[in-house]
Order: structure tokens, then sequence, then C-alpha cells
């Protein structure tokens, strides 16, 4: 009991150790490659495959995420008479946090997903051994475009989310329930601040990198056979879930952190 | 227990008391082999005795636990994966299962060697050297169709294409004619000979076709539980005395197998006469 507790314990260890290796490594390897030219077109590709094809789930995501959010929030609200408040909230939950880890998850699941099972299915037909053997080092030509094009895209695509998000919103509370359409948009305007929609942007970079890394991660480490390649995708999907929720976590305190550091004025009022 | 002792320099490519294991499993267990230059060096040995793993560690695809692997006197099995690549260049692997890229056409799968290594610019004379090099293996006019849309051995014979694309002077070879049928397979046999004579090109190739063996062998080296229990030349090998080896050699079930084999009658019926086909 106690000997199988130290066992996984000390697996667990090695594997993140391992992890970490081929994250940095994958890191440094794509930073040298954003310099030649050479990568351009297989970065090009990932950019559309990842990138292009996502931009339908993530604002079908984000404008579900505005109109529920509009929906459900609207009733407390109007009982108050501040149902011209509704857009502040409506669009600083969209802005900061559920656009960004939506289509975060979103991607996890769609990405992520697909990253795992191509990668996980070279591995295990030696296709990435092949490539290693003709003297391409498979890292700079399997993970570095699919990691750049995480890295680049997802800020773009929570934008993207964003905005449906907020659009959504909209036209639930002034459409269906007749909020006056200039007092929704003034006060969202006052309680949105640059910072919301900033922090929720740069946290797309950070769960960009994290979902390729671990979809690469296991992809690579993948273990024979359909069964093994199946596997590796359901730990690729939690594991990029529960490190996009982490990070989200971290983020949030991070950013409180350098807000009050920098705006104390703001944070007083 | 046999026990070689090589030196770096012995060979092209030189493997020296190699240990390695996957978790318990011991998978070659202080192995020496030097192969030498121009020459082509079967491996043999019954399934899963570690033939494939041996010759990855000779283009360092895995690394050894104990023990050295050299290339033209070169240490190779703590190169990184960039300091490889310069040796890499100069092998062409035929993998077991062919390991085509399956997002690629034929034709993509072939160039993709001289494209990671060559800025190609004259794309007519590459479009003449794929031609020549699928023609080799009987493949011309393939050049558009994807690895999923080919039979297994056709796919064999793409890989061993794309193996030779970059006109290599070591050239490996795992179980090249595995899965062809006898035409083809002694097809292969010339090739393998053609590329030797021709190019002076370094074959290592593991094969269970002792008929493919004794036509292509320099040297054959018996590899059994881990161990090399037989090296020598196609004749030395036919008359081996030891009864491993040639039980091996001749296909030759042994009798814990029938053993376990006999349970049960073989009669069968046949739906036709001898004389039905005079
Ligand atoms: N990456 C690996 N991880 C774990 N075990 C491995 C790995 N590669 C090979 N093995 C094990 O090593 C042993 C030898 O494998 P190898 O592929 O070299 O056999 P082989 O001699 O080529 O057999 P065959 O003739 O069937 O191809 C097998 O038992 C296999 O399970
Ligand atoms: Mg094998």
């Amino acid at each position: 009991m106690i000997h199988s507790i130290g066992v996984k314990t000390i697996d667990g260890v090695a594997n993140l150790g391992r992890f970490a290796i081929f994250a940095t490594r994958a890191h440094v390897v794509s930073l040298k490659s954003c310099f030649s030219p050479k990568s351009y077109s297989l970065i090009w590709a990932q950019m559309n495959i990842i990138g292009v094809h996502s931009v339908p789930v993530v604002m079908v995501t984000g404008a579900f995420v505005g109109m529920i959010l509009a929906l459900q929030a609207y009733g407390q609200l109007a009982s108050m008479g501040l149902e011209e408040h509704l857009g502040v909230l409506i669009n600083i939950a969209v802005v900061k946090e559920l656009g960004p880890v939506l289509a975060a998850v979103m991607l996890a699941g769609r990405v992520g997903g697909a990253l795992t099972a191509e990668l996980g299915t070279m591995n295990v037909t030696e296709q990435i051994a092949a490539v290693e053997s003709m003297g391409t080092d498979p890292v700079r030509y399997l993970v570095t475009p699919r990691l750049v094009a995480c890295l680049l895209l997802t800020p773009v695509l929570i934008v993207f989310a964003d905005l449906l998000g907020i659009a959504g919103g909209y036209f639930v509370s002034v459409i269906q329930f007749g909020i006056n359409s200039r007092a929704y948009i003034d006060f969202s305007a006052q309680g949105v601040e640059l910072w919301d929609l900033g922090t929720g942007i740069v946290k797309g970079f950070f769960f960009g990198g994290a979902i390729a890394m671990i979809s690469c991660y296991k992809g690579f480490t993948c273990k024979e056979g359909a069964q093994g390649v199946g596997q590796a995708c359901t730990e690729a999907f939690v594991g990029s879930f529960m490190t996009i929720l982490g990070l989200n976590y971290v983020f949030a305190v991070v950013a409180k952190a350098i807000y009050s550091t920098f705006w104390p004025v703001q944070s007083l009022l | 227990m046999i026990k070689a002792s090589v030196q770096p320099n012995d060979g092209l490519i030189v493997v020296r008391n190699i240990v390695k294991s996957f978790g318990r499993l011991l998978v070659l267990d202080n192995v020496s082999l030097a192969v030498e230059e121009g020459k082509t060096t079967v491996i043999i040995g019954p399934s899963g005795c570690g033939k494939t793993v041996l010759m990855k560690h000779m283009i360092s695809l895995v690394r050894p636990n104990e023990g050295e692997v050299y290339f033209k006197g070169e240490r190779i099995d703590e190169l990184n994966e960039r300091q490889l690549a310069r040796i890499r260049v100069e092998y062409g692997f035929l993998f077991q299962m062919g390991a085509l890229f399956d997002s690629l056409s034929v034709y993509e799968n072939i160039i993709f060697p001289i494209q990671q290594h060559h800025k190609i610019t004259d794309w007519k004379a590459i479009d003449e050297l794929v031609k020549q090099k699928l023609a080799m293996v009987g493949m011309d006019g393939f050049q558009m169709q994807f690895p999923s849309n080919l039979s297994g051995g056709q796919q064999k014979r793409v890989a061993l294409a794309r193996a030779i694309a970059m006109d290599p002077n070591v050239i490996m070879y795992d179980e090249p004619t595995t899965g062809l049928d006898p035409i083809r397979s002694d097809v292969i046999n010339e090739l393998i000979l053609k590329l030797k004579r021709e190019l002076k090109v370094t074959s290592i190739v593991v094969t269970h076709d002792m008929k493919s063996a004794y036509k292509i062998a320099d040297r054959i080296v018996m590899l059994h539980e881990g161990k090399i229990i037989a090296d020598g030349d196609a004749d030395h090998i036919r008359n081996h005395p030891h009864p491993v080896v040639e039980q091996f050699i001749e296909g030759k079930i042994g009798e814990a197998d029938l053993a376990a084999l006999r349970h049960g009658g073989t009669k069968f019926q046949t739906q036709y006469a001898k004389d039905d086909f005079k």
C-alpha cells in the first residue's frame, strides 16, 4: 500500500520532470524556428487547421455564454430596478472569465484531442521515429508549428468569443428584454476597463501554450495500439482542462495583485 | 558465454557491449558487432529477439542502457538530436511497417528527406528522381496516391524508395521482403545487390526470409535471447552445428511447440481430386 503510493508519487514526479524538459525544449526550438523561414509554411498550415477552423465553434460558444448570462441575470437585476446595469455584469463576466476559459476549453477539446490523436498515431506507427531517422528533429517538425499556432491564435480566438459573447448578451438584453440600448452600452463602457479585456486576452496565450504542450507531450509518449491512443487523448483533454482552470485561478490572483499595485487610486474608488 | 572484443574503428558502424532493457524485459544482453563498410550484413533471429532494437541502436533511435555505438569511429549514442542529424543523413532506414507519413502523398513522402536538408529549386529533376526511385521498387505511377490507399506490400516498397531517396551510404532494411510475393521479394534482393555493387552501399538487413538472406548476405549474424549465437557467411550458417541455429534456418518446429499443438486431429476434406487438374 505505502509502497504503491510511493511508486505512484515517484512516477508522477518523473513524468512531470520529463514534461518540463519536453516543454522547455519545444519552446526553445520554437523560438529558434520563428527566425527560419523554412518553418513558416508548416506554421501557416497549422494555423489554418488550429485557428481558422476553430472560429465557428468558439463563436457559437461565446454567443451562447452571453445570451445565457443575460437570460439568467435579467430577473435578478430587474427586481431591484437595476436592469440597465445588466451590460456591466455580462460583459465583465464574458471578457474576464467566461470568454477566455470556455474558448480555451473548446480548443482543448477540438484542437487538443486532434493533436494528441494525430501525434499518438504517428508515434505508434513509427512515423515520428521515421522523421527522426531522416535527420529531422521531430520536435521542430511536429511540435513547433502546433505550439506556435496555439500560442498565437488562442488569444485571437478569445477575441472572437468575447465579441460574440458581448453581441449575444446585447441582443437578449436589448431585443428580448427591451432594455434601453443607449443605457446598456453606456453602463457597459463605464464598467468594463481595458485591463479586464487585456487580462482576458493575455490569458489566452498561456492557455494556448498549455493545450499545445500537454497534447503534444501526450501524443509523443503515447502507448502502443488503439487503446493507447485513446487513453492519451483522454489524458490530454483532462490534463489541459485542469491546467486551464488552475492557470486561470493563478492568473486571477496575480492580475489582482498587479492591478491593486498599479491602479491604487481606481481600486479605492 | 560468447564475448567478442571490438574496437571503435573495426567497422563503419560498431556496437560495443550494449545492454538494453525495457522495464524488466532484457532485450539485448551485451551485444557487440562491427559492421564492415561496403558489405551486406544480415541479422536473423526469432521474432521478438531484439533485431529491430539492435538496428535502431545503430542509428541512435534507441539508446543503450550500457555500452557504446560508433559510426566511422565517432561515438554516436551520446549525441543530441541536432548533432545526430549530420550523421543520420548518411543513413536510409526502412521501417518494419513502412512508417510512411499518412498525411502526405507518395510523392511528398519520397521528397521529404530531400526537402528537409536541401532547398529544392529544380523541380523537374526532383520529379525525375522520384520517378526513378519508384521505378526501382516497381511503384512508378503511384506518385499522387496516399499511403492509406496502398496495400501493405506496396507501402513497404514506397518506404524503401523513400529510404534510398537521398542516395545514402548506409541502408538499414527491417524485413524488406516480408509481405511481398516471391517475385517482388527477389526484385528487392536484386535491388540490394545492385546498390552494393554500383554505389558501394553498406547494408544491414533484418530478415526472416532465409532464401533472401543466403542470396544477399556477405555475413549473417544470428541473434537469440539477446545474444549473438552465430556469425559467419552463408555457408557457415547453413552448416552451423548449433541446434538452435539449425532449427531456425530450417524452420523446424521445436518439441515443446509440437507438444502444445498435439491436440485434435488434422483431417480435412478437399473438393478436388488430384486428377481434376490434369
Ligand atoms: N519501445 C519499446 N518499449 C518497450 N518494449 C519494446 C520496445 N521496443 C521493443 N520492445 C520489446 O523488445 C523486444 C524485441 O523487439 P524487436 O522489435 O527488436 O523484435 P524483433 O526481433 O524485431 O522481432 P520481429 O521479428 O517480430 O520484428 C520485444 O519483446 C518488444 O516487446
Ligand atoms: Mg522487428
